[in-house]
């Protein structure tokens, strides 16, 4: 461990107090930016998409389950950060989903819904979540463009000569990457409102907001960020086995 | 709902831009305030405090469980509530599944609270939690954080005018006004080095919406928070939405 400055009560007030100027700043940022994101434009989604659902197919329309806001997590399966064939859903995108089943209730009870979307068959997306022990929405978008159109999943040729993800052209781009949009209905028309991919993701996971208020940070090794995600049920495997 | 601005995907497409531009600002900046954090200065805890958990009767030293750091919510919960505050379950809802994670990078999370450790665990129960949580009841934890009022103090805060939100709070963990605000809700973060405990970080009031994991996806939602005029109270606990 890094020897670190110790400091008297008075020290460490004045120097909180100062850091909480800089925190109420960062957060009125925060707010003015949400405000900003509310002004955009709505866009009408004019293409008919089908999700296989544990109720049966589902309209996008059909997905706000009677509320006027629908948030869409693009949650990558079949590919992503140590998949394999016994552990199909992505690591990164299972951290950011076990914050999900805690928030819905408040979010639906302020009419939003909230679903993840993966492009495999609904029983493998269900399987999963049985082991996770998730019981948020989870919907096939299988077969359907919507994630490919909402800028999450990317077709062969897109894959050989580049695409734009994250509002920016890559030239080597993955089957699929991670993401948010979120939709409106209004007098039964479908809106998209926003989309948020990369390190917007992030803003959805309360762990890095934790970590980011604890001694050390999140401690990351700059070279590698993500090699201490596990799904939460292989921590203590995959930690034995690093120790052996 | 009041009419919205209706644009082409090219329009959104160029807007959105812009704010990315900003939202990618406001990440670096969270970046810069977590490294901020991790510079002040430590103040060693003096005091010897003593929390009733589930194991028993434990100092704070023995809270970090075998970890380096230690992240403590400080639960609205006093001996006058016959609930958790509000605000407050709907925090320690999103906090299970983060348990492993946090782990993974050598922190506890719990959440302390000043009503005896029996009322705590029935309330847990009810809410289907599995987190520690500690009752500090017969020790002076929470008032030497800022975190438990006295009558005395509370004085001219009661004579005066009490905000409606304070009302509604309060009638919604059982208990009045006086006996609501005598407890305060707060964040703090201690890490254990060679034996002594250092207090390293305390934040409140807007600081903890960091925990209110449902903001940062309200945030990106059509909507925003929505919480002016009938919406102000929207927030219940996750078993009273569509009762009351």
């Amino acid at each position: 461990m890094s020897e670190h400055t110790v400091g008297t009560l008075d020290q460490w007030l004045s120097a909180r107090r100062e850091l909480l100027d800089a925190e109420k700043e960062y957060m009125r940022q925060g707010d003015e930016l949400a405000r900003r994101r509310q002004e955009l434009p709505w866009v009408p989604v004019e293409t008919e998409y089908t999700f296989e659902t544990e109720q049966g197919p589902k309209t996008l329309a059909d997905l706000f389950d009677g509320r006027s806001q629908l948030l869409v997590y693009h949650f990558m399966f079949g590919f992503g950060f140590r998949v394999d064939e016994q552990n199909p859903g992505c690591t990164g995108c299972s951290f950011v989903a076990d914050h999900f089943d805690g928030v819905i209730p408040h979010l639906n009870g302020h009419d939003v819904t909230l679903v993840s979307e993966s492009i495999a068959p609904l029983e493998r997306l269900q399987a999963y979540a049985a082991r996770m022990g998730w019981q948020f929405p989870w919907v096939s978008s299988l077969g359907s463009d919507f994630k490919y159109d909402f800028g999450a999943a990317f077709t062969d040729d897109q894959q050989r000569n580049g695409a734009d993800y994250n509002f920016k052209h890559v030239d080597e781009v993955s089957p699929q990457r991670e993401g948010m949009s979120a939709f409106v209905l209004q007098d039964g028309t479908v809106h998209h409102t926003y989309s948020t991919y990369a390190r917007g993701v992030e803003q959805l996971m309360g762990t890095f907001r934790y970590l980011d208020v604890a001694p050390f940070g999140r401690n990351e090794d700059p070279q590698h960020p993500a090699a201490w995600w596990h799904r939460h049920d292989e921590y203590e495997t995959r930690q034995e086995e690093a120790r052996r | 709902m009041t009419e919205h601005r209706i644009g082409t995907q090219e329009e959104w497409q160029a807007e959105r831009e812009a704010l990315l531009k900003e939202e990618k600002e406001l990440t670096r900046r969270n970046d810069e305030l977590a490294r901020k954090r991790g510079e002040l200065p430590w103040v060693p805890v003096e005091k010897e405090y003593s929390f009733e958990t589930a194991d028993g009767t434990k100092s704070l030293a023995e809270l970090f469980d075998g970890r380096s750091q230690l992240l403590i919510y400080h639960f609205m919960f006093g001996e006058a509530y016959e609930a958790g505050c509000t605000v407050c379950s709907s925090i320690a809802d999103t906090l299970d599944p983060q348990v492993a994670h946090l782990k993974a990078r050598d922190v506890t999370l719990i959440c302390s609270s000043r009503a005896p450790l029996a009322k705590l665990l029935a309330y847990r129960d009810r809410m289907g939690w599995g987190f520690n949580w500690v009752s500090t009841a017969g020790s002076d934890f929470h008032r030497d954080l800022g975190f438990a009022h006295t009558a005395e103090e509370l004085k001219p805060f009661l004579e005066g005018e009490i905000p409606p939100v304070v009302k509604e709070m309060a009638e919604r963990s059982g208990t009045d006004p006086a006996g609501y605000v005598s407890e305060g809700p707060g964040l703090s973060a201690y890490a254990l080095s060679n034996g002594t405990v250092y207090r390293t970080y305390v934040t409140t009031a807007r600081g903890l919406e960091l925990a209110m994991a449902y903001y940062g996806l309200l945030d990106r939602a059509p909507m925003g928070r929505n919480e002016k005029g009938e919406e102000t109270f929207w927030l219940r606990r996750h078993d009273e939405y569509g009762t009351a």
